[in-house]
């Protein structure tokens, strides 16, 4: 059987062997050669049958049936090329956007940080910081001597681990002689060894690297690959960052990159002491860095649980030590009234930043397909039962002729699994391709690659299909008799009643889905046209920015060189207007504080808040953005370190705090008092952070009269396409620095979109995803009414003998899909109203009850409703009676 | 199985007649395929016709099962043949074959002839 010692060769030989011998026999019967050789081989008969038996013969009995079943399979399926691909092609998209849409939340949501032991992990966070100090985030970032104290306790954590980026978007750093940008976290000693992070090459750091601020740095998987070709020689070469030298001396764990949630960490290097590399990029406070500020929290924690220890018992102990260190340096104690902030610990099993800003919209876009993945499994499974029906007679006369009904079963499963496997794989091609898109669009910068969870969820969902697809060939075996053969007439078609109602069930079920998904993509749809075109208070086009961070010794080298910068850059040809700015419009950054007006904290009628953004300016900014000032005038060259401190507010900032009063000529400063400056001019509010922003007040310093100077953004009006500019501009920053690269150089347009990048890319896959679930249900609508106009052709035929009129017989079919609809939509509008709440939070001037938006959706709904009746109904209005009738 | 079709005087084979008639060929010495074919046709006075194609898997199978053993050889008329001949275990079977097959045809015989002396009474 298997150790067959035959080889069909040899059969083969022996089968001429046969022929030459039998020819020979013929021969001496008196035949002509020729005659005999054809004599013989048609007394032979077909030998490639002998042989497909040779073949066959020997085989396991139950591979041979399987072979067998799935060949019928196949051919049945290609017999109906059109219903094969529409099955297909539907399971593909159902399936495969599913498991595009799990991938993704899968990363971002589910999968753990790739770290030893990750439910021992906690993230430090507190409900405030205290008064006088400014924070990175209210509630998860520290100061260096928080982190000091914490770190200096050992019964709760085993390890406190603090990291703070080096820049808010990426640093320059340099390899060879080309300057690049990358993204770096400066990193305490038990960052590797506390997360439990392998590095497959070199090492990680240690204490001492962080006591001796050590200029060492460990580069990610993914940055060792993309940019040094996986060279293990990459190890004691020089990184230069921010111009300061940095030894490699590890690779990081595959998969690793980074606890930052939203991006990818490129490189570590130890915390370090020096002005070039201070926390976020910040220059210096007052002579200040991140390590000696206590007024500064932007240090993020993570700490170990110890073996055998609680969060309650962690933070029992921890508490104290928090609450007192928090006041180092700032008075001992908190200030009369003000609430102690409180340390609590935050489960670190995922990436937080993730959750926040992927979460809903994951959720949401989950759920959508989920239904999606309804719509089309209930479309297969129309298209099986109507195809199935229509086999009715096939299968009767199979019957008849002895297949068994655990065959006929055998074989419909067959191909039903032949559909769900070729749908299956063409979802997971497609998905692979979706999830790409999906990454690229979200900006998600980390592994999205399917894993095992991905496969499983895929499968299991194949398998439901596979389970849902066995029960229609079950239910033919279960019906399917033998006589039916002989009856199929009108009184037959008659007895499909019941099995009809089921497929009535199921349209009305997606057209109730239908509703659902149109109503929630229609009102993201219509957030995006509002977020589009949401005016952003000034003249975005023709906008080019990026960022600088010199080296800058002190700050009146610091002033004359964005001076000199920005005096090149205007002799440029082509170029209008050129200023600075500290933090970059539309990137979702701000310096947030309570201030000073007319040198106290000002009250605010009704109650609302103090906080004032505030940023730093260059010359000639709101007209360089082309946002109008309405009062005063806008910064100029001339104001300099010599001059009165001047600074500009918006609108907002002087309705609420200067109400009915001019605001030029008051004052504003930061809240310790020391410095008061003269608003010299008011701007009409405009977006700042991003968009979708309501306005808040906001009051600019002018950058050559504050005492810190660092990385700046250069925002420069130019003639022409604004990207163009960018060669001539890195031309004339390199001449002042070799080092420094361009840090995110874009068009400001496209970098207030960054902000809304997520509500669009939601919004449209939103939209695509309503698009695919209508056309799921006008194809399975018309299918089914089709199919049942197909199965009544002999009664229509009948009553149009007897004198029905086409139009009567139009409505009859009509009535049927109006009565559906009807049902569908009646069903749908509470489902939707549930959509729209749950999206509430994600859109964006529109209400979740928007009425014309639940209109245009069942108007949707009933015109493809329509459309997909109207053909069939046509259809039955021009039979022929005579035509129909001899059917019987 | 089956006989040639536009015989109406041949009669298809029954179901596993097809391997004891080639046993019963094989006793008389080995013989190839063809040879097998021709005898069965020749004995049976032409009435068997045998399929050609399902001879050869016939007899792959009883080689398969060990009542028959097969090797290369040339023919009489000096062509290559694969001649197949009875093993020990063959000549068993035969014998089985033949005792089960004698009594099949007598009670065949039993019930055809006392019909036939009905039908006779009858008319």
């Amino acid at each position: 059987m298997f150790g067959r010692k035959r080889s069909a060769a040899d059969f083969q030989a022996e089968i001429e062997a046969h022929l030459a011998l039998e020819a020979d026999d013929l021969k001496g019967e008196g035949f002509s050669a020729d005659e005999a050789r054809w004599k013989a081989q048609r007394e032979f008969g077909n030998v490639r049958a002998a042989q497909e038996r040779f073949y066959l013969k020997g085989r396991p009995v139950l591979l041979e049936k399987l072979l067998r079943d799935i060949r019928f399979g196949f051919r049945s399926l290609l017999e109906s090329p059109g219903f094969a691909i529409a099955a297909v092609l539907t399971l593909a998209l159902g399936i495969g956007a599913n498991t595009a849409v799990f991938s993704v939340m899968n990363a971002v949501l589910l999968k753990s940080l790739p770290v030893t032991d990750p439910a021992s992990l906690v993230y430090l966070q507190t409900s405030d910081a205290p008064r006088g100090t400014g924070t990175i985030d209210t509630n998860q970032t520290f100061s260096y001597a928080v982190y000091d104290a914490l770190r200096r306790q050992s019964k709760a954590l085993t390890a406190v681990i603090a990291y703070v980026p080096l820049s808010g978007s990426k640093v320059a750093v340099r390899y060879g002689t080309d300057p690049e940008e990358a993204e770096g976290d400066m990193v305490s000693g038990t960052f590797f060894s506390g997360l439990g992070v392998n590095l497959p090459v070199g090492r990680g750091f240690t204490a001492d690297d962080e006591a001796r601020h050590a200029p060492l740095a460990v580069i990610s998987y993914n940055y060792w690959t993309r940019r040094f070709a996986r060279d293990r020689d990459v190890l004691g070469k020089t990184l230069y960052v921010n111009a300061v030298p940095m030894t490699i001396v590890g690779v990081a764990a595959p998969g690793f990159e980074g606890v930052e949630g939203g991006g990818s960490t490129d490189f570590w290097i130890p915390l370090q002491n020096r002005g070039e590399l201070n926390a976020w990029g910040n220059p210096p406070n007052e002579g200040k860095l991140y390590i000696n500020d206590p007024t500064w929290w932007c240090l993020r924690l993570i700490g170990r649980l110890a073996p055998g220890v609680n969060r309650t018992q962690a933070l029992a102990s921890l508490q104290p030590v928090f609450q007192s260190a928090a006041y180092i340096e700032l008075g001992g104690s908190p200030k009369p009234g003000e609430k102690p902030p409180v340390l609590s610990l935050e489960d670190a099993k995922g990436f937080t930043g993730y959750d926040r800003m992927y979460g809903n919209p994951l959720r949401t876009l989950m759920a959508m397909v989920g239904l999606v993945l309804l719509i089309a499994l209930a479309n297969v499974v129309m298209l099986l039962l109507a195809r199935n029906a229509a086999r009715q007679r096939e299968f009767s006369v199979r019957q008849a002729l002895g297949a068994g009904r655990g065959e006929l079963f055998r074989q419909l499963l067959t191909e039903s699994l032949i559909l769900v496997s070729a749908g299956g794989v063409l979802a997971w091609g497609f998905a692979e391709m979706a999830t790409r898109l999906l990454g690229r669009w979200a900006q998600i910068e980390s592994s999205l690659a399917p894993d095992r969870t991905v496969l499983l969820f895929t499968l299991g969902v194949l398998a439901l299909a596979g389970l849902l697809f066995g029960l229609a060939p079950l239910q033919v075996a279960l019906a399917g008799k033998a006589e039916l053969a002989i009856r199929t007439t009108a009184a037959a078609s008659h007895a499909d009643e019941g099995k009809s109602r089921i497929g009535r069930m199921i349209v009305v079920l997606q057209m109730t889905l239908c509703v659902g998904l149109l109503v929630g993509a229609g009102l993201l749809i219509r957030t995006l046209r509002n977020l589009e075109n949401t005016p952003l208070g000034m003249h975005a086009d023709g906008l080019v920015v990026f960022g600088v961070n010199p080296n800058i010794p002190s700050l009146q080298a610091g002033r004359s060189f964005y001076l000199d910068l920005m005096g090149k850059l205007r002799a440029l040809p082509g170029v209008e207007s050129v200023t600075i700015v500290l933090e970059r419009l539309g990137s979702g950054a701000s310096n947030n504080s309570d201030m000073m007006v007319d040198a106290k904290l000002p009250d605010v009628v009704g109650g609302g808040s103090r906080t004032v953004r505030s940023n730093v300016a260059g010359p000639g900014f709101f007209t360089t953005l082309g946002v109008p000032v309405l009062a005063g005038r806008d910064f100029a060259d001339s104001d300099t370190a010599k001059t009165p401190f001047v600074g500009i507010v918006n609108e907002e900032f002087a309705r609420r705090f200067l109400p009915g009063a001019n605001p030029l000529g008051h004052t504003f400063g930061p809240e310790n008092g020391q410095v008061k400056i003269n608003i010299i001019g008011v701007v009409k509010d405009h977006k700042y952070r991003s968009i979708d922003e309501k306005p808040i007040p906001m009051a600019w310093y002018m950058y050559a009269q504050i005492p810190v100077i660092g990385a700046m953004n250069v925002e420069m009006r130019v003639h022409g396409d604004p990207l163009a500019i960018l060669p001539a501009a890195r031309n004339v920053v390199q001449q002042l620095d070799p080092n420094l690269p361009l840090i995110q150089p874009m068009t400001q347009r496209a970098q207030f979109d960054t902000t809304v990048a997520q509500q669009i890319l939601f919004a449209r896959l939103a939209g695509f995803f309503g698009l695919l679930a209508i056309v799921l249900v006008g194809t399975g609508l018309y299918g089914t009414l089709a199919y049942r106009v197909s199965m009544r052709t002999p009664e229509i035929g009948v009553r149009m003998a007897v004198g029905a009129r086409r139009e009567q017989v139009v409505w009859m079919v009509l009535k049927d899909s109006v009565a559906l609809t009807v049902a569908g939509v009646v069903i749908g509008i509470p489902l939707a109203m549930l959509v729209g709440r749950a999206l509430a939070s994600s859109l964006y001037g529109i209400e979740p009850l928007d009425a014309a938006t639940y209109l245009l959706a069942v108007a949707g709904v009933a015109a493809v409703a329509l459309v997909a009746s109207a053909i069939p109904a046509g259809r039955a209005a021009s039979v022929d009676p005579m035509r129909a009738l001899r059917v019987e | 199985m089956a006989t040639q079709e536009n015989n109406e005087d041949r009669i298809a084979l029954l179901q596993g007649t097809l391997d004891l008639l080639i046993l019963k060929t094989l006793l008389m010495g080995p013989c190839h395929g063809q040879g097998v074919a021709r005898i069965i046709q020749r004995q049976s006075e032409d009435v068997f016709l045998v399929d050609h194609g399902s001879l050869y898997v016939a007899l792959q199978r009883l080689e398969d099962k060990c009542w028959i053993s097969a090797r290369w050889g040339v023919s009489e008329n000096n062509r290559k043949a694969r001649f197949y001949s009875l093993t020990a275990k063959g000549r068993e079977q035969l014998n089985e074959k033949t005792g089960e097959w004698r009594r099949l045809t007598r009670a065949m015989n039993l019930i055809l002839d006392s019909a036939s002396g009905l039908k006779g009474e009858e008319a």
